[in-house]
Protein backbone atom coordinates (compact mmCIF):
# COMPACT_ATOMS: atom_id res chain seq x y z
CA UNK A 1 0.00 0.00 0.00
CA UNK A 2 2.81 2.39 0.79
CA UNK A 3 3.81 2.15 -2.87
CA UNK A 4 0.41 3.26 -4.05
CA UNK A 5 0.49 6.31 -6.28
CA UNK A 6 -1.32 9.47 -5.20
CA UNK A 7 -4.22 9.07 -7.65
CA UNK A 8 -4.89 5.66 -6.15
CA UNK A 9 -5.38 7.01 -2.64
CA UNK A 10 -7.38 9.86 -4.06
CA UNK A 11 -9.65 7.33 -5.63
CA UNK A 12 -9.91 5.52 -2.33
CA UNK A 13 -10.86 8.76 -0.68
CA UNK A 14 -13.45 9.41 -3.34
CA UNK A 15 -14.83 5.94 -2.84
CA UNK A 16 -15.01 6.39 0.89
CA UNK A 17 -16.81 9.69 0.44
CA UNK A 18 -19.20 8.17 -2.02
CA UNK A 19 -19.92 5.34 0.38
CA UNK A 20 -20.52 7.85 3.16
CA UNK A 21 -22.87 9.87 0.98
CA UNK A 22 -24.75 6.72 0.09
CA UNK A 23 -25.15 5.82 3.75
CA UNK A 24 -26.38 9.27 4.55
CA UNK A 25 -28.90 9.08 1.75
CA UNK A 26 -30.10 5.76 3.08
CA UNK A 27 -30.41 7.17 6.53
CA UNK A 28 -32.26 10.28 5.46
CA UNK A 29 -34.67 8.31 3.30
CA UNK A 30 -35.33 6.20 6.35
CA UNK A 31 -35.93 9.23 8.53
CA UNK A 32 -38.22 10.70 5.90
CA UNK A 33 -40.14 7.45 5.80
CA UNK A 34 -40.43 7.42 9.57
CA UNK A 35 -41.61 11.02 9.54
CA UNK A 36 -44.25 10.17 6.98
CA UNK A 37 -45.33 7.25 9.10
CA UNK A 38 -45.40 9.17 12.35
CA UNK A 39 -48.75 10.74 11.49
CA UNK A 40 -50.22 7.34 10.71
CA UNK A 41 -48.78 5.82 13.85
CA UNK A 42 -50.17 8.66 15.95
CA UNK A 43 -53.58 7.83 14.58
CA UNK A 44 -53.11 4.17 15.46
CA UNK A 45 -52.14 5.05 19.00
CA UNK A 46 -54.72 7.78 19.60
CA UNK A 47 -57.58 5.36 19.07
CA UNK A 48 -56.69 2.84 21.79
CA UNK A 49 -55.44 5.54 24.14
CA UNK A 50 -58.76 7.32 23.63
CA UNK A 51 -60.95 4.44 24.69
CA UNK A 52 -58.68 3.05 27.39
CA UNK A 53 -58.55 6.46 29.02
CA UNK A 54 -62.28 6.92 28.86
CA UNK A 55 -62.86 3.39 30.14
CA UNK A 56 -60.72 4.14 33.18
CA UNK A 57 -63.01 7.00 34.03
CA UNK A 58 -66.09 4.79 33.65
CA UNK A 59 -64.35 2.23 35.85
CA UNK A 60 -63.88 4.89 38.50
CA UNK A 61 -67.57 5.69 38.54
CA UNK A 62 -68.45 1.98 38.70
CA UNK A 63 -66.15 1.57 41.68
CA UNK A 64 -67.64 4.60 43.41
CA UNK A 65 -71.04 2.96 43.04
CA UNK A 66 -69.83 -0.39 44.28
CA UNK A 67 -68.18 1.20 47.32
CA UNK A 68 -71.43 2.96 48.06
CA UNK A 69 -72.95 -0.47 48.33
CA UNK A 70 -70.18 -2.08 50.41
CA UNK A 71 -69.94 0.93 52.73
CA UNK A 72 -73.67 0.69 53.33
CA UNK A 73 -73.22 -2.85 54.64
CA UNK A 74 -72.04 -1.35 57.95
CA UNK A 75 -74.48 1.51 58.20
CA UNK A 76 -77.68 0.24 56.61
CA UNK A 77 -80.48 -0.51 59.05
CA UNK A 78 -82.15 -3.19 56.98
CA UNK A 79 -81.49 -5.59 54.16
CA UNK A 80 -84.11 -3.80 52.13
CA UNK A 81 -82.22 -0.54 52.10
CA UNK A 82 -79.13 -2.41 50.86
CA UNK A 83 -81.23 -3.96 48.13
CA UNK A 84 -82.50 -0.55 47.20
CA UNK A 85 -78.96 0.74 46.76
CA UNK A 86 -78.05 -2.31 44.71
CA UNK A 87 -81.00 -1.65 42.43
CA UNK A 88 -80.16 2.00 42.25
CA UNK A 89 -76.60 1.55 41.01
CA UNK A 90 -77.68 -0.84 38.27
CA UNK A 91 -75.56 -3.58 39.80
CA UNK A 92 -76.30 -6.21 37.16
CA UNK A 93 -75.20 -3.92 34.38
CA UNK A 94 -72.01 -2.87 36.13
CA UNK A 95 -71.17 -6.45 36.96
CA UNK A 96 -71.59 -7.53 33.38
CA UNK A 97 -69.94 -4.52 31.79
CA UNK A 98 -66.85 -4.62 34.01
CA UNK A 99 -65.62 -7.72 32.22
CA UNK A 100 -65.99 -6.11 28.81
CA UNK A 101 -64.48 -2.86 30.00
CA UNK A 102 -61.36 -4.61 31.28
CA UNK A 103 -61.01 -6.90 28.28
CA UNK A 104 -61.35 -4.04 25.82
CA UNK A 105 -58.92 -1.87 27.74
CA UNK A 106 -56.39 -4.66 27.88
CA UNK A 107 -56.76 -5.07 24.13
CA UNK A 108 -56.10 -1.36 23.70
CA UNK A 109 -52.93 -1.45 25.77
CA UNK A 110 -51.72 -4.51 23.87
CA UNK A 111 -52.27 -2.63 20.65
CA UNK A 112 -50.16 0.31 21.82
CA UNK A 113 -47.47 -2.06 23.04
CA UNK A 114 -47.34 -3.83 19.68
CA UNK A 115 -47.05 -0.58 17.79
CA UNK A 116 -44.27 0.71 20.01
CA UNK A 117 -42.22 -2.45 19.82
CA UNK A 118 -42.78 -2.59 16.07
CA UNK A 119 -41.45 0.95 15.80
CA UNK A 120 -38.40 -0.13 17.77
CA UNK A 121 -37.84 -3.23 15.68
CA UNK A 122 -38.34 -1.19 12.61
CA UNK A 123 -35.98 1.64 13.31
CA UNK A 124 -32.87 -0.15 14.63
CA UNK A 125 -30.72 2.59 13.19
CA UNK A 126 -27.55 1.47 14.93
CA UNK A 127 -27.76 -2.10 13.60
CA UNK A 128 -25.49 -2.01 10.60
CA UNK A 129 -24.13 -5.54 10.53
CA UNK A 130 -25.31 -8.71 8.90
CA UNK A 131 -26.92 -11.06 11.39
CA UNK A 132 -29.21 -14.08 11.07
CA UNK A 133 -32.73 -12.73 11.40
CA UNK A 134 -36.34 -13.85 11.30
CA UNK A 135 -37.75 -12.36 8.10
CA UNK A 136 -41.35 -13.15 9.00
CA UNK A 137 -41.10 -11.31 12.28
CA UNK A 138 -39.60 -8.36 10.37
CA UNK A 139 -42.57 -8.39 8.00
CA UNK A 140 -45.01 -8.46 10.92
CA UNK A 141 -43.30 -5.47 12.58
CA UNK A 142 -43.37 -3.59 9.32
CA UNK A 143 -47.05 -4.40 8.85
CA UNK A 144 -47.75 -3.04 12.29
CA UNK A 145 -45.98 0.18 11.46
CA UNK A 146 -47.71 0.72 8.11
CA UNK A 147 -51.06 -0.73 9.13
CA UNK A 148 -52.67 2.66 9.08
CA UNK A 149 -51.63 3.25 5.46
CA UNK A 150 -52.86 -0.16 4.38
CA UNK A 151 -56.04 -0.96 6.22
CA UNK A 152 -58.17 1.56 4.39
CA UNK A 153 -56.81 0.51 1.01
CA UNK A 154 -56.50 -3.24 1.03
CA UNK A 155 -57.00 -6.52 2.69
CA UNK A 156 -53.61 -7.95 3.52
CA UNK A 157 -53.19 -11.70 3.28
CA UNK A 158 -50.11 -13.61 4.34
CA UNK A 159 -48.94 -16.88 2.86
CA UNK A 160 -45.85 -17.61 4.88
CA UNK A 161 -43.69 -20.66 4.24
CA UNK A 162 -41.16 -22.06 6.68
CA UNK A 163 -38.08 -19.90 6.45
CA UNK A 164 -34.59 -20.43 7.79
CA UNK A 165 -32.93 -17.48 9.55
CA UNK A 166 -31.61 -15.13 6.88
CA UNK A 167 -28.29 -13.42 7.23
CA UNK A 168 -29.15 -9.78 6.64
CA UNK A 169 -29.44 -6.29 8.06
CA UNK A 170 -33.02 -6.75 9.14
CA UNK A 171 -33.83 -3.05 9.58
CA UNK A 172 -32.91 -2.52 5.94
CA UNK A 173 -34.97 -5.46 4.74
CA UNK A 174 -37.88 -4.09 6.76
CA UNK A 175 -37.42 -0.81 4.99
CA UNK A 176 -37.59 -2.49 1.59
CA UNK A 177 -40.76 -4.35 2.59
CA UNK A 178 -42.24 -1.11 3.84
CA UNK A 179 -41.49 0.68 0.56
CA UNK A 180 -43.12 -2.12 -1.40
CA UNK A 181 -46.20 -2.21 0.84
CA UNK A 182 -46.70 1.55 0.73
CA UNK A 183 -46.26 1.56 -3.06
CA UNK A 184 -48.79 -1.25 -3.33
CA UNK A 185 -51.32 0.67 -1.23
CA UNK A 186 -50.74 3.81 -3.30
CA UNK A 187 -51.37 1.84 -6.51
CA UNK A 188 -54.83 0.75 -5.35
CA UNK A 189 -57.65 3.11 -6.26
CA UNK A 190 -60.53 2.07 -4.03
CA UNK A 191 -60.04 -1.09 -2.06
CA UNK A 192 -58.00 -4.08 -3.12
CA UNK A 193 -55.82 -6.87 -1.96
CA UNK A 194 -52.17 -7.13 -1.00
CA UNK A 195 -50.66 -10.59 -0.75
CA UNK A 196 -47.40 -11.24 1.02
CA UNK A 197 -45.79 -14.57 0.30
CA UNK A 198 -42.57 -16.08 1.61
CA UNK A 199 -40.91 -19.36 0.74
CA UNK A 200 -37.58 -21.10 0.70
CA UNK A 201 -36.08 -22.06 -2.64
CA UNK A 202 -32.79 -23.91 -2.31
CA UNK A 203 -30.44 -21.66 -0.41
CA UNK A 204 -32.39 -18.50 -1.12
CA UNK A 205 -35.45 -17.05 0.48
CA UNK A 206 -38.21 -15.47 -1.62
CA UNK A 207 -40.47 -12.65 -0.51
CA UNK A 208 -43.30 -11.62 -2.81
CA UNK A 209 -45.54 -8.62 -2.45
CA UNK A 210 -48.42 -8.58 -4.87
CA UNK A 211 -51.17 -6.03 -5.24
CA UNK A 212 -54.37 -5.64 -7.24
CA UNK A 213 -53.56 -2.04 -8.11
CA UNK A 214 -53.23 -0.01 -11.29
CA UNK A 215 -50.15 -1.82 -12.59
CA UNK A 216 -47.13 -0.24 -14.30
CA UNK A 217 -46.98 0.64 -18.00
CA UNK A 218 -44.31 -0.81 -20.31
CA UNK A 219 -42.74 2.63 -20.63
CA UNK A 220 -42.39 3.06 -16.91
CA UNK A 221 -41.41 -0.41 -15.83
CA UNK A 222 -37.80 0.03 -16.91
CA UNK A 223 -37.50 3.27 -15.03
CA UNK A 224 -39.05 2.54 -11.64
CA UNK A 225 -35.71 1.67 -10.01
CA UNK A 226 -34.14 4.96 -11.12
CA UNK A 227 -33.60 7.45 -8.33
CA UNK A 228 -36.23 10.21 -8.37
CA UNK A 229 -38.46 8.46 -10.88
CA UNK A 230 -41.99 8.93 -9.65
CA UNK A 231 -45.46 9.21 -11.13
CA UNK A 232 -46.86 10.59 -7.90
CA UNK A 233 -47.74 14.23 -7.37
CA UNK A 234 -45.23 16.49 -5.65
CA UNK A 235 -45.28 15.92 -1.93
CA UNK A 236 -46.59 12.39 -2.30
CA UNK A 237 -43.54 10.65 -3.67
CA UNK A 238 -39.84 11.43 -3.98
CA UNK A 239 -39.13 8.51 -6.27
CA UNK A 240 -36.43 7.17 -3.96
CA UNK A 241 -38.27 4.20 -2.47
CA UNK A 242 -37.49 1.64 -5.13
CA UNK A 243 -34.01 2.88 -5.98
CA UNK A 244 -32.97 2.56 -2.34
CA UNK A 245 -34.69 -0.78 -2.09
CA UNK A 246 -32.71 -1.91 -5.12
CA UNK A 247 -29.46 -0.76 -3.51
CA UNK A 248 -30.25 -2.54 -0.29
CA UNK A 249 -31.08 -5.82 -1.99
CA UNK A 250 -27.98 -5.55 -4.15
CA UNK A 251 -25.86 -5.06 -1.07
CA UNK A 252 -27.41 -8.23 0.31
CA UNK A 253 -26.36 -10.08 -2.86
CA UNK A 254 -30.00 -10.62 -3.70
CA UNK A 255 -32.31 -9.73 -6.56
CA UNK A 256 -35.47 -7.72 -6.87
CA UNK A 257 -37.79 -8.30 -9.84
CA UNK A 258 -41.13 -6.99 -10.90
CA UNK A 259 -44.02 -8.27 -12.97
CA UNK A 260 -46.95 -6.08 -13.75
CA UNK A 261 -50.12 -5.98 -15.82
CA UNK A 262 -51.86 -2.64 -16.39
CA UNK A 263 -55.20 -2.54 -14.66
CA UNK A 264 -54.58 -5.90 -12.97
CA UNK A 265 -51.78 -5.46 -10.50
CA UNK A 266 -48.12 -5.75 -9.73
CA UNK A 267 -45.90 -8.29 -8.04
CA UNK A 268 -42.46 -7.51 -6.62
CA UNK A 269 -40.22 -10.47 -5.87
CA UNK A 270 -37.17 -10.32 -3.64
CA UNK A 271 -34.71 -13.20 -3.55
CA UNK A 272 -32.17 -13.18 -0.72
CA UNK A 273 -29.40 -15.67 -0.04
CA UNK A 274 -29.92 -17.26 3.36
CA UNK A 275 -26.17 -17.02 3.95
CA UNK A 276 -24.01 -14.18 2.71
CA UNK A 277 -21.07 -15.29 0.60
CA UNK A 278 -17.83 -14.69 2.52
CA UNK A 279 -15.98 -11.80 0.97
CA UNK A 280 -12.30 -12.68 0.35
CA UNK A 281 -10.95 -9.95 2.65
CA UNK A 282 -13.30 -11.10 5.40
CA UNK A 283 -11.87 -14.56 5.82
CA UNK B 1 -86.42 10.57 23.86
CA UNK B 2 -83.22 12.19 22.62
CA UNK B 3 -81.42 9.90 20.18
CA UNK B 4 -77.68 10.00 19.55
CA UNK B 5 -75.89 8.23 16.72
CA UNK B 6 -72.23 7.18 17.07
CA UNK B 7 -70.22 5.98 14.07
CA UNK B 8 -66.69 4.58 14.35
CA UNK B 9 -65.03 1.62 12.68
CA UNK B 10 -63.45 0.59 15.98
CA UNK B 11 -65.99 -1.26 18.16
CA UNK B 12 -63.99 -0.59 21.35
CA UNK B 13 -64.34 3.14 20.84
CA UNK B 14 -68.09 2.68 20.50
CA UNK B 15 -68.38 0.71 23.72
CA UNK B 16 -66.36 3.21 25.72
CA UNK B 17 -68.49 6.09 24.41
CA UNK B 18 -71.62 4.11 25.19
CA UNK B 19 -70.38 3.74 28.79
CA UNK B 20 -69.61 7.42 28.97
CA UNK B 21 -73.05 8.48 27.73
CA UNK B 22 -75.14 5.91 29.57
CA UNK B 23 -75.70 7.99 32.74
CA UNK B 24 -77.12 10.82 30.61
CA UNK B 25 -80.21 8.78 29.77
CA UNK B 26 -80.10 9.40 26.03
CA UNK B 27 -80.89 6.66 23.56
CA UNK B 28 -77.49 5.85 22.05
CA UNK B 29 -77.18 3.97 18.76
CA UNK B 30 -73.75 2.75 17.66
CA UNK B 31 -72.62 1.72 14.18
CA UNK B 32 -69.23 0.36 13.19
CA UNK B 33 -69.70 0.97 9.48
CA UNK B 34 -71.07 3.72 7.32
CA UNK B 35 -73.55 1.55 5.42
CA UNK B 36 -75.53 0.50 8.46
CA UNK B 37 -75.28 3.99 9.92
CA UNK B 38 -76.99 5.25 6.76
CA UNK B 39 -79.69 2.66 7.42
CA UNK B 40 -80.11 4.09 10.92
CA UNK B 41 -80.78 7.52 9.44
CA UNK B 42 -83.83 6.11 7.68
CA UNK B 43 -85.32 4.73 10.86
CA UNK B 44 -84.57 7.28 13.54
CA UNK B 45 -84.46 11.00 13.98
CA UNK B 46 -81.24 11.94 15.71
CA UNK B 47 -80.47 14.97 17.77
CA UNK B 48 -76.72 14.48 17.47
CA UNK B 49 -74.53 12.43 15.13
CA UNK B 50 -70.91 11.81 16.12
CA UNK B 51 -68.66 10.31 13.47
CA UNK B 52 -65.06 9.16 13.32
CA UNK B 53 -63.03 10.76 10.53
CA UNK B 54 -61.05 7.94 8.95
CA UNK B 55 -63.10 4.85 8.14
CA UNK B 56 -62.63 2.10 5.54
CA UNK B 57 -65.40 2.73 3.01
CA UNK B 58 -66.12 6.43 3.37
CA UNK B 59 -64.59 9.15 5.47
CA UNK B 60 -66.57 10.70 8.27
CA UNK B 61 -67.01 14.01 6.50
CA UNK B 62 -68.60 12.34 3.50
CA UNK B 63 -70.88 10.44 5.82
CA UNK B 64 -71.87 13.59 7.70
CA UNK B 65 -72.63 15.28 4.40
CA UNK B 66 -75.14 12.52 3.70
CA UNK B 67 -76.52 12.83 7.19
CA UNK B 68 -76.91 16.57 6.73
CA UNK B 69 -79.00 16.02 3.64
CA UNK B 70 -81.21 13.45 5.32
CA UNK B 71 -81.54 15.07 8.71
CA UNK B 72 -80.64 18.73 8.48
CA UNK B 73 -81.62 19.40 12.08
CA UNK B 74 -79.30 16.79 13.60
CA UNK B 75 -76.13 18.35 15.01
CA UNK B 76 -72.95 16.91 13.54
CA UNK B 77 -69.72 16.23 15.43
CA UNK B 78 -66.43 14.71 14.30
CA UNK B 79 -64.32 12.66 16.70
CA UNK B 80 -60.99 12.08 15.03
CA UNK B 81 -57.57 10.67 15.81
CA UNK B 82 -56.25 12.44 12.77
CA UNK B 83 -56.25 16.03 13.85
CA UNK B 84 -54.66 17.48 10.72
CA UNK B 85 -55.73 20.78 9.27
CA UNK B 86 -57.06 19.43 6.01
CA UNK B 87 -59.50 17.05 7.63
CA UNK B 88 -60.65 19.75 9.99
CA UNK B 89 -61.22 22.31 7.25
CA UNK B 90 -63.04 19.74 5.18
CA UNK B 91 -65.27 18.87 8.11
CA UNK B 92 -66.19 22.46 8.76
CA UNK B 93 -66.70 23.56 5.18
CA UNK B 94 -68.28 20.50 3.66
CA UNK B 95 -70.25 18.91 6.45
CA UNK B 96 -70.78 22.04 8.56
CA UNK B 97 -69.92 20.21 11.73
CA UNK B 98 -70.73 21.79 15.04
CA UNK B 99 -67.49 20.70 16.74
CA UNK B 100 -64.35 18.84 15.85
CA UNK B 101 -63.21 16.70 18.78
CA UNK B 102 -59.92 14.83 18.84
CA UNK B 103 -58.92 11.42 20.13
CA UNK B 104 -57.88 10.75 22.82
CA UNK B 105 -60.82 12.75 24.05
CA UNK B 106 -61.68 14.36 27.33
CA UNK B 107 -64.82 12.70 28.74
CA UNK B 108 -66.14 15.90 30.22
CA UNK B 109 -65.66 17.79 26.98
CA UNK B 110 -67.44 15.14 24.94
CA UNK B 111 -70.46 15.10 27.25
CA UNK B 112 -70.61 18.88 27.51
CA UNK B 113 -70.34 19.28 23.74
CA UNK B 114 -73.12 16.77 23.11
CA UNK B 115 -75.28 18.50 25.70
CA UNK B 116 -74.88 21.88 24.11
CA UNK B 117 -75.47 20.32 20.69
CA UNK B 118 -78.72 18.87 22.01
CA UNK B 119 -79.75 22.29 23.28
CA UNK B 120 -79.18 23.76 19.86
CA UNK B 121 -81.01 20.88 18.23
CA UNK B 122 -84.00 21.45 20.47
CA UNK B 123 -83.96 25.14 19.68
CA UNK B 124 -83.89 24.35 15.99
CA UNK B 125 -86.77 21.92 16.29
CA UNK B 126 -88.79 24.30 18.45
CA UNK B 127 -88.08 27.10 16.06
CA UNK B 128 -89.30 24.99 13.19
CA UNK B 129 -92.47 24.08 15.09
CA UNK B 130 -93.19 27.70 15.86
CA UNK B 131 -92.48 28.62 12.29
CA UNK B 132 -94.91 25.93 11.13
CA UNK B 133 -97.53 27.21 13.52
CA UNK B 134 -97.10 30.74 12.28
CA UNK B 135 -97.29 29.51 8.71
CA UNK B 136 -100.55 27.59 9.22
CA UNK B 137 -102.07 30.52 11.04
CA UNK B 138 -101.01 32.83 8.25
CA UNK B 139 -102.53 30.48 5.70
CA UNK B 140 -105.79 30.37 7.63
CA UNK B 141 -105.89 34.14 7.80
CA UNK B 142 -105.21 34.40 4.12
CA UNK B 143 -108.01 31.93 3.30
CA UNK B 144 -110.42 33.88 5.44
CA UNK B 145 -109.40 37.12 3.79
CA UNK B 146 -109.86 35.63 0.36
CA UNK B 147 -113.30 34.35 1.25
CA UNK B 148 -114.27 37.82 2.38
CA UNK B 149 -112.98 39.31 -0.85
CA UNK B 150 -114.91 36.77 -2.86
CA UNK B 151 -118.14 37.49 -0.99
CA UNK B 152 -117.57 41.18 -1.38
CA UNK B 153 -117.09 40.78 -5.13
CA UNK B 154 -120.25 38.70 -5.46
CA UNK B 155 -122.39 40.90 -3.26
CA UNK B 156 -120.82 44.29 -2.84
CA UNK B 157 -121.30 45.62 0.62
CA UNK B 158 -122.08 42.28 2.20
CA UNK B 159 -118.94 42.19 4.32
CA UNK B 160 -119.69 45.59 5.67
CA UNK B 161 -123.25 44.78 6.81
CA UNK B 162 -123.59 45.68 10.44
CA UNK B 163 -125.83 43.83 12.75
CA UNK B 164 -127.50 44.68 15.95
CA UNK B 165 -127.02 42.66 19.13
CA UNK B 166 -130.13 40.58 18.30
CA UNK B 167 -128.91 39.89 14.74
CA UNK B 168 -131.12 42.30 12.87
CA UNK B 169 -129.52 44.20 10.01
CA UNK B 170 -128.66 47.79 10.64
CA UNK B 171 -128.93 50.21 7.78
CA UNK B 172 -126.21 52.80 7.98
CA UNK B 173 -126.85 56.33 7.01
CA UNK B 174 -123.60 57.44 5.54
CA UNK B 175 -124.05 55.76 2.11
N1 LIG C 1 -46.95 -1.61 -6.73
C1 LIG C 1 -46.91 -0.67 -7.67
N2 LIG C 1 -47.92 -0.53 -8.55
C2 LIG C 1 -47.91 0.42 -9.51
N3 LIG C 1 -46.88 1.30 -9.67
C3 LIG C 1 -45.85 1.22 -8.84
C4 LIG C 1 -45.79 0.25 -7.80
N4 LIG C 1 -44.64 0.41 -7.12
C5 LIG C 1 -44.00 1.43 -7.72
N5 LIG C 1 -44.70 1.93 -8.74
C6 LIG C 1 -44.34 3.04 -9.63
O1 LIG C 1 -42.95 3.26 -9.48
C7 LIG C 1 -42.70 4.64 -9.15
C8 LIG C 1 -41.46 4.73 -8.30
O2 LIG C 1 -41.67 4.13 -7.00
P1 LIG C 1 -40.78 4.58 -5.79
O3 LIG C 1 -41.19 3.79 -4.62
O4 LIG C 1 -39.35 4.51 -6.19
O5 LIG C 1 -41.12 6.09 -5.62
P2 LIG C 1 -42.48 6.75 -5.11
O6 LIG C 1 -43.32 5.70 -4.48
O7 LIG C 1 -43.07 7.49 -6.25
O8 LIG C 1 -41.97 7.76 -4.03
P3 LIG C 1 -41.36 7.42 -2.58
O9 LIG C 1 -41.35 5.93 -2.45
O10 LIG C 1 -40.01 8.00 -2.59
O11 LIG C 1 -42.27 8.08 -1.63
C9 LIG C 1 -43.95 5.09 -8.48
O12 LIG C 1 -44.14 6.48 -8.57
C10 LIG C 1 -45.02 4.33 -9.26
O13 LIG C 1 -45.33 4.97 -10.46
MG1 LIG D 1 -42.63 4.42 -2.91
Amino acid sequence: MSKAAIPQSEQEMMNARLEQARRQLLQSEKLAAIGQLAAGVAHEINNPVGYVYSNLQSLESYLTDLFRLTDAVDSADSLDSLKAIKQNIDYEFVRHDLKDLLAESREGIERVKTIISAMKDFSHIEEEEFKPADIQRGIESTLNVVNNELKYKAEVTREFGDLPPVECIISQINQVVMNLLVNAAHAIDDFGEIRIRTREAGDTVIIEIEDTGRGISQDNINRIFEPFFTTKPIGKGTGLGLSLSFNIIEKHNGRIDVESALGKGTCFRIALPAKQPRAPEDS
Amino acid sequence: MIKIQLVDDEPNILSSLRRLLKPQGWEVHTYDNVESALGGLLEHNYAVIVSDYQMPTADGVTYLQFAKQRQPDAMRLVLSAHGDRTSMIKAINQAEVYRYLSKPWNDYEVVATIKSAIDLYQLKVENRQLQNEVDTQKAMLRAREQELLRLEAENPGITRVQRDADGSVLISNND
